[in-house]
């Protein structure tokens, strides 16, 4: 622990700004602008500057990579706070290295969520009214906005917030431009038996109501494919918990990447050990597992005495237009497994295959977000509609590409202004805990 | 029970009850007529909720921030 007024630098990296972090920024800075510029011209020319057109008569689709990187970034957020969570409730400290990462990935994942989101309505300002004002309860959206955007963003701020006061306390102790930041965000932080017994209640109450919202949330988010009724492919009881699983699947990827990352740059090896890495890849192993059961279960169901529009759909998806996507994706998550279940059989976590694994099924989960917003919106028509067409114009593109460097510079600004690791404990205040 | 307490345990009782009279009272009616159930009963009553989640979760902070009397 730092003494009064100590002259050592903040831990962490904090506050010291490098040259590997300004060209690290210089490259987000470029991506957010090009995603800027993608945003102007949706807002100058409308929709039609987006590959999306209308179900039906313009044989398009309403849904494009816009709604997938709604579904992808909230399912990252899943896993983040699921770990942090994880780690309060059990008490797992081989883990405590990754917590605060996993609630920063969960906090900017979801600011990413909303943002795709307020791209994907033509008229934004009007959307995000209307949505406090008249939304259905009834609605899955309302689940999605409500639920989702809305309280569980701020149940995790709450979360990161509180978690992270008594290391806010410890840098008021260092002499810096960022001590004033850090006295409002420890906000009169003692370190005394009473207030850890307090921080351990909340955060164990806090784990307990943010666990059971956030599987609410996601199946809501999946619900809102899995109730219509008029969409081959969506409407299914597997949605919502398939939707819930390869979140986890896609967040655990991204934290482990993270993970390596950050760990590479502070040097924090000790901090974030190998047995936190094994303890992600059992994780992501199992949710792979599960995940890889629902699509069998799922192709099988439909394969096996579909209707004309469900046939219709499966063949664009097994053999037809989007086989390579389909295939691709299934491949980008088989193979992560079996490397996965190699590593378990042989006890041998090995950091670097972690973060392979991990990048292959991000890619993998993106291509099954797009697999479920797409085909079933230009294949297998229920009205005598032809088959419709979707590919992504560069200013959709342009704006995917500016929310990931928008994520990376978020978490890359948050590491530049507070411990991304958490601080580790003195001696007495371990004694304090036990 | 400390003044932390009471206020604490008050925000989240609000905060729910916000939610569950907006969700079940306030927002569009729970039935089957597409023009009767479209339109909330009290407009904003989305915005309501969220209110309600808000404070529920803020409760935390109080608790965590705020100072006894003794302190």
């Amino acid at each position: 622990m730092a003494t009064p007024e100590t002259k050592k630098p903040l831990p962490m990296g904090v506050g010291s700004i490098g040259a590997g972090w300004l060209a690290f920024m210089g490259i987000a800075v470029v991506g957010i602008i090009f995603g800027l510029v993608g945003v102007l011209v949706e807002q100058q020319q409308g929709m039609v500057s987006t590959g999306m057109r209308n179900l039906g008569t313009m044989q398009g689709a309403t849904w494009g990579v816009y709604i997938s990187l709604v579904v992808y970034f909230v399912g990252v957020s899943f896993a983040g706070i699921t770990v942090a969570a994880l780690i309060r409730l059990f008490n797992l400290d081989y883990l405590k290295g990754v917590a605060r990462m996993a609630e920063v990935m969960t906090v900017v994942a979801l600011v990413l969520g909303a943002a795709a989101i307020i791209v994907d309505l033509g008229q934004p300002l009007r959307g995000i009214v209307n949505l406090f004002r008249y939304a259905r309860p009834q609605s899955p959206f309302f689940g999605t906005f409500a639920l989702v955007i809305s309280g569980y963003l701020y149940a995790s701020l709450v979360y990161l917030y509180v978690t992270s006061r008594p290391d806010a306390a410890v840098l008021t102790e260092y002499r810096s431009k960022l001590r004033g930041f850090f006295r409002f965000w420890a906000a009169g932080y003692v370190d005394t038996p009473d207030q850890r017994e307090r921080d351990r209640r909340t955060t164990f109450w806090l784990a307990l109501a943010i666990l059971p919202l956030l599987v609410v949330a996601h199946s809501s988010l999946g619900f809102v494919f899995g109730l219509q009724v008029g969409r081959p492919g969506w409407f299914g009881t597997l949605q919502a918990p398939a939707f819930v699983v390869l979140a986890g699947v896609s967040g655990i990827g991204h934290l482990l990447v993270m993970a390596a990352i950050i760990r590479k740059v502070l040097n924090a090896e000790e901090r974030v050990g190998k047995r936190a890495f094994a303890w992600l890849g059992r994780f992501m192993m199992v949710l792979l597992f599960v995940y890889l059961y629902f699509i069998v279960v799922e192709i099988l169901t439909t394969m096996y005495q579909p209707s004309i529009a469900e046939q219709e759909l499966s063949e664009a998806l097994l053999t037809g237009r989007y086989a390579w996507l389909f295939w691709g994706s299934s491949a980008a998550l088989v193979i992560p497994l079996i490397g996965l279940g190699w590593m378990a059989v042989t006890r041998t976590w090995r950091v670097s295959w972690l973060v392979v694994a991990g990048i292959v099924v991000n890619v993998g989960a993106l291509g099954k977000r797009l697999l479920i917003v797409v085909p079933s919106q230009t294949d297998g028509q229920l009205l005598p509609y032809g088959t419709g067409t979707y590919f992504p114009t560069w200013v959709e593109l342009s704006v995917a590409v500016g929310l990931f460097s928008l994520g990376a510079a978020l978490v890359a600004i948050f590491m530049k202004v507070f411990p991304i690791i958490e601080l580790e404990e003195s001696p007495e205040r371990e004694e304090v805990s036990v | 029970m400390t003044r932390r307490d009471i206020v604490t345990i008050s925000m989240i009782a609000v905060g729910v009850v916000l939610m569950v009279v907006s969700y079940f009272f306030w927002a569009a009616p729970w039935c089957a007529n597409a023009v009767e159930c479209s339109n909330p009963r009290l407009e904003w009553s989305p915005a309501i909720f969220v209110m309600g989640v808000i404070l529920a979760f803020s409760s935390a902070v109080y608790y965590e921030v705020a100072k006894d009397k003794e302190e």
